[in-house]
């Protein structure tokens, strides 16, 4: 087994095994820059040095909660608060009567000197709900009619109807934050995948000038798309809080608050007619899909056809369902898996019905060849070559192989970096972007690093400030793609005003030096060590500053198999290998790109086996507000996983982020209609639904 | 949350004196702490005072003598989980814990906290329903949300009991031991109650009583088998305990006790005395004798597919039982 030295916390070093969950190294085609480089804040973040807004804990803070509807649809029609007053250390309640349309919709707040103390004003509060008729679902909401009917000059139409349920973002350090105002000041510790976005969303509710602030995050617990934008619910009731009381202003939501209120991937209903040839051309069809965006307005829409097949003319209707439940808000590919999950199996449905293998028929529809490569090194990988025909096995386990797609275009906004070059020798990667647990800080690190050529233990990184050079938020997968090449062009002029410094020195040529391993070299030659060279800067130390425009859109692709082995007597699903291919252009860090590839294969396996918002049918209050029966991909159902980074042709940095979790949940749903030899329609792929199909023909 | 005292009991005896101490409102007794600590999260209880007894135990938590198995209350699922001796005389009862939970909860909880935990039930922890176990007037899962609630019992509350030792010692004829009380034990078989003996508890222990240890029967050829859907950290959705007595591969006797099905521990008589003189060998006999199962279910609207896989789950214990290789290790 290889290993790497790592520090231990006792000031030791141990030895680590630094091999990969990949088999495939040989696969991962390219270069790059640093392969194996552990997370810059990973022994932080584990032992709990590393602070998140949660954590923020300041002296004399005042806590806060939202006071929430506890049902789908209901009136508040009376408020008691004289027993929730006297609670001891209660300083503001404020509830506001009106009619609610979904569980966990505020109404108003308690705040508090302690968390405890506004739990139990809470309880104390006495509120008169009339609770309302609820709708809970898409089918509620909308009256769809199975499809029907024969496609012209089609040999086979395929006539289905598939849904998935809601999936919420389920991040482990929850929504919200703390507000510090000190009058003419403030510092804003929030949980945010836009630090700037933050600063630039309070309003009157600050009321400071964004200058006057500053917004930190350092750490977050996840986010998948619901910290995006402005300061959001929380936030803005800290931010009054504080300034109404000029004491720090503390507003988290809970596990329940937070599966209630703070946003999901929407559910959908995906209604389709798709004629075919025996030759697997597609004689067109009509798709009609409908998006569960409960009290929101939109957002629920379903990007099928994806685009990454060739499918004639497709007639297509969107139409977003409303109902009793908490709204939408963007997910990690939104729109995106549950629409592989319906495209993918559609076609498998449809090459079991013409007689061809669906990895045939999937590589003759692929609209880029890049595709045909990645499907035929994929097909190797995970044995295709053993996959037997549907509903071909009669044993009570059986192995079924499915494979799924993924396309992302994405367009990185500009940004801005700064690297600051000590006469120390230290080195400081400066930029406001957050890590929202994808790695930034470390890249960051690697950009800084590689681009002197110096070691990465040299350099500090500063992230997470809307007091350092701004840069994106971290949404549609661009974080890396705009500010790596942005960090990179900082450095590299940090370096030649060094090199300058040592050139004038001797009164050479600057074009003459380089930096290689952390030392200076003249045509070649070592000349000097990384820190006598520093020496020679000014006090200040030089800076190289960059300030990258929008970078134009950028394609990546990505195919993913899945080999499950179904218990047809339980109908448990147990997923047992993935290959994930992903384009990845130039890799930064290959251990934080493979471990990106496997967190969006977990989530999406995840969403194709247990996930499901529940909402009780009567009064619209989901009953499963927790990690209990919200149920969450364990250890004990993790395949192996196997990323292959893909390189072939490619530069830049390509976005990782989202592409990884589209096709799995499809590919899943793929290799079950292989092993049982009927199609599950229905996600999750719950043991009820598995075996109605397997006893009724159809789900 | 509000304050509470913490008295450290040296003994149960002392345990059992200070949970009937008329100046306490409501003390609630205190092992392993993981339901508890759910109840106090959930706001479901308000105790004044906590009577501690984890630390009590005796030297030799758990001992297999002569015909004997003995549990102190107080071992936790590991411990049973990781006894050698207990695996070989009753490995129905390791089974039933090893998968429990997660392994930070088995380090914590208990024998005795398992089998007098409260029920799932997503209504009744849940403070916004007022349902039959909170004295309200309805169970909700009837009209509501019933995936993973009973298919057998009647009601009025359709919980399902949520312990896996329960079952597993019903089959070995476990005996929960007491203090604090005028009798010296209940057999497990008599110590839950079905909903409409009183919906408000799940067990027959009166406030005061205090179990001090557990005994069962040696059953060498017992096994267990759960059905989750996810294989971690998570409930069964069907279970299934069983001991038998065999002469060869043929069952000369059987127990059968099902769990995760209905309010209690769920006898299933009719199994047990279907697989009399069955060959575990034959595969045709051993399904058909096994299918009596889910006689008698009455599923609500969406946990029907309970009533297929409770077949299976006995099915594959039997097998398990027997020595045999069950086809399931996917």
């Amino acid at each position: 087994m290889k290993t790497d030295v790592a520090p231990t916390l006792d000031g030791g070093s141990a030895q680590i095994p630094t091999d990969m969950p990949t088999a495939n190294r040989p696969m991962n085609m390219g270069q790059s820059m640093n392969d194996n480089a552990s997370r810059l804040d990973g022994i932080a973040k584990i032992t709990g040095a590393a602070k998140y807004s949660s954590d923020m804990l300041l002296p004399n803070a005042v806590y806060a909660r939202f006071v929430r509807c506890p049902f789908g649809a209901a009136s508040l029609a009376g408020v008691d608060d004289a027993a929730a007053k006297k609670v001891p250390g209660i300083i503001d309640i404020e509830v506001v009567p009106k009619d609610c349309t979904y569980h966990g919709q505020p109404v108003g707040h308690i705040a508090g000197d302690s968390p405890i103390a506004v739990n139990r004003a809470l309880k104390a509060l006495r509120l008169q709900w009339k609770k309302q008729p609820v709708k809970v679902s898409i089918a509620e909401g909308a009256a769809i009619d199975p499809p029907q009917g024969e496609i012209d000059g089609a040999d086979a139409t395929l006539l289905a109807v598939y849904s998935t349920p809601v999936q919420t973002h389920s991040s482990l350090e929850t929504h919200g934050g703390v507000v510090d105002h000190r009058g003419d000041k403030a510092t804003v510790y929030a949980s945010t995948q836009g630090t700037f976005s933050v600063r630039d969303g309070f309003g009157d509710a600050i009321g400071l000038k964004n200058a006057d602030f500053e917004v930190v995050c350092e750490y977050v617990g996840g986010g998948f798309g619901s910290k995006l934008g402005g300061p959001g619910k929380e936030l803005i009731l800290a931010a009054k809080l504080s300034r109404k009381f000029n004491r720090p202003a503390y507003v988290m939501c809970n596990r329940a608050e937070e599966h209630l209120d703070t946003g999901n991937r929407p559910s959908s209903v995906t209604k389709v007619k798709l004629g075919f040839k025996k030759d697997g051309t597609c004689a067109g069809g009509e798709i009609r899909t409908y998006g569960g965006v409960g009290v929101a307005k939109g957002g629920g829409g379903v990007s099928i056809p994806s685009g990454r097949y060739t499918l004639g003319t497709i007639d297509k209707k969107h139409e977003d369902v409303s109902f009793n439940a908490g709204g939408p808000r963007a997910f990690r590919a939104p729109g995106h898996p549950q629409a592989a999950f319906a495209e993918e199996l559609a076609l498998d449905e449809i090459a079991a019905k013409i007689g061809m293998d669906p990895l045939d028929l999937k590589r003759k529809l692929a609209r880029d060849d890049v595709y045909r490569a990645m499907m035929d090194e994929g097909a190797k990988l995970i044995g295709w070559k053993d996959r037997k025909a549907n509903g071909s096995q009669k044993s009570v386990l059986r192995t079924g192989y499915g494979m799924g797609t993924a396309g992302w275009g994405s367009a990185p906004p500009g940004g801005n970096a700064e690297v600051v070059i000590h006469p120390d020798g230290s080195v400081e990667s400066r930029t406001g972007t957050q890590d929202i647990g994808t790695g930034q800080r470390t890249t960051m690190g690697i950009c800084t690093a590689d681009a002197i050529g110096i070691p990465l233990g040299l350099v500090t990184v500063r992230i997470g400030r809307s007091t350092l050079p701004p840069g994106p938020g971290s949404g549609g997968s661009v974080t890396s793609p705009t500010t790596a090449p942005t960090m990179m062009a900082a450095a590299t002029q940090a370096r030649t005003k060094l090199l300058e410094a040592v050139a004038k020195q001797s009164g050479e040529n600057a074009a003459d030096f380089a930096v290689q391993d952390g030392v200076v070299l003249r045509r070649g030659e070592r000349v000097l060590g990384w820190k006598e060279a520093c020496a020679l800067l000014p006090a200040d130390g030089v800076s190289g500053t960059a300030d990258t425009g929008d970078r134009g859109k950028g394609d990546s692709q990505g195919v993913q198999f899945v080999k499950v082995v179904v218990d047809c007597e339980t109908g448990i699903v147990y997923p047992k290998h993935v290959i994930a291919i992903q384009s990845c252009g130039r890799v930064i860090c290959r251990k934080t790109a493979e471990s990106q590839i496997i967190g969006g294969v977990i989530q999406g396996l995840s969403y194709g086996l247990f996930e499901n918002r529940i909402l009780d049918r009567n009064v619209g209050a989901m009953v499963n507000a927790n990690f209990e029966w919200y149920k969450i991909l364990g250890p004990g159902d993790m395949p192996h996983i196997e990323p292959v980074l893909w390189a072939r042709g490619q530069t830049g940095v390509k976005a990782l982020g989202e592409p990884p979790t589209i096709p799995t949940a499809g590919a899943l749903a793929c290799a079950v209609f292989n092993a049982v030899g009927v199609p599950v329609r229905h996600l999750p792929l719950t043991p009820d639904k598995v075996l109605v199909a397997l006893e009724g023909g159809k789900a | 949350m509000n304050s509470f005292a913490v008295v450290q009991a040296r003994s149960f005896a002392d345990a059992a004196a200070a949970m009937s101490q008329k100046s306490y409102s409501l003390p609630v007794l205190k092992a392993g702490g993981i339901d508890l600590i759910d109840h106090l999260k959930e706001g479901l209880i308000a105790p004044d005072v906590l009577v501690d007894v984890r630390r009590v135990r005796t030297k030799d938590p758990i001992t297999v003598s002569g015909d004997e198995i003995r549990i102190d209350a107080t071992a936790t699922l590991a411990e049973i989980a990781a006894a050698a001796e207990l695996r070989a005389a009753a490995p129905v009862l390791a089974q039933a814990v090893e998968n429990a939970a997660s392994p930070q909860v088995r380090n914590a909880a208990t024998a005795a906290g398992n089998l007098l935990q409260r029920p799932r039930c997503w209504y009744y922890r849940n403070e916004q329903f007022n349902c039959l176990k909170k004295g309200g007037p309805t169970c909700f899962a009837v009209e509501g949300e019933n995936r993973y609630h009973a298919i057998f019992g009647d009601g009025p509350c359709h919980i399902v009991h949520p312990s896996n030792l329960a079952p597993a010692l019903w089959v070995c004829d476990g005996v929960v031991h007491l203090t604090g009380s005028d009798r010296p034990s209940v057999p497990v078989r008599y110590l839950f109650h079905t909903p409409d003996k009183g919906v408000r508890t799940e067990n027959v222990l009166a406030p005061g009583e205090v179990v001090t240890h557990i005994t069962c029967k040696k059953a060498p050829a017992s096994g267990f088998y759960a059905i989750k859907e996810k294989q971690s950290f998570d409930w069964p959705v069907v279970a299934a305990s069983v001991v038998l007595e065999l002469k060869g591969t043929v069952v000369q006797s059987a127990t059968v006790c099902a769990g995760a099905v209905a309010p209690i521990p769920w006898d299933l008589r009719n199994v047990s005395l279907a697989l009399r003189n069955v060959d575990v060998a034959d595969d045709a006999a051993l399904t058909k004798a096994c299918s009596v199962a889910g006689r008698g279910a009455k599923p609500m609207s969406d946990n029907g597919y309970k009533v297929k896989l409770l077949p299976v789950a006995v099915k594959r214990a039997v097998l398990t039982a027997a020595g045999r290789k069950v086809e399931i290790d996917a």
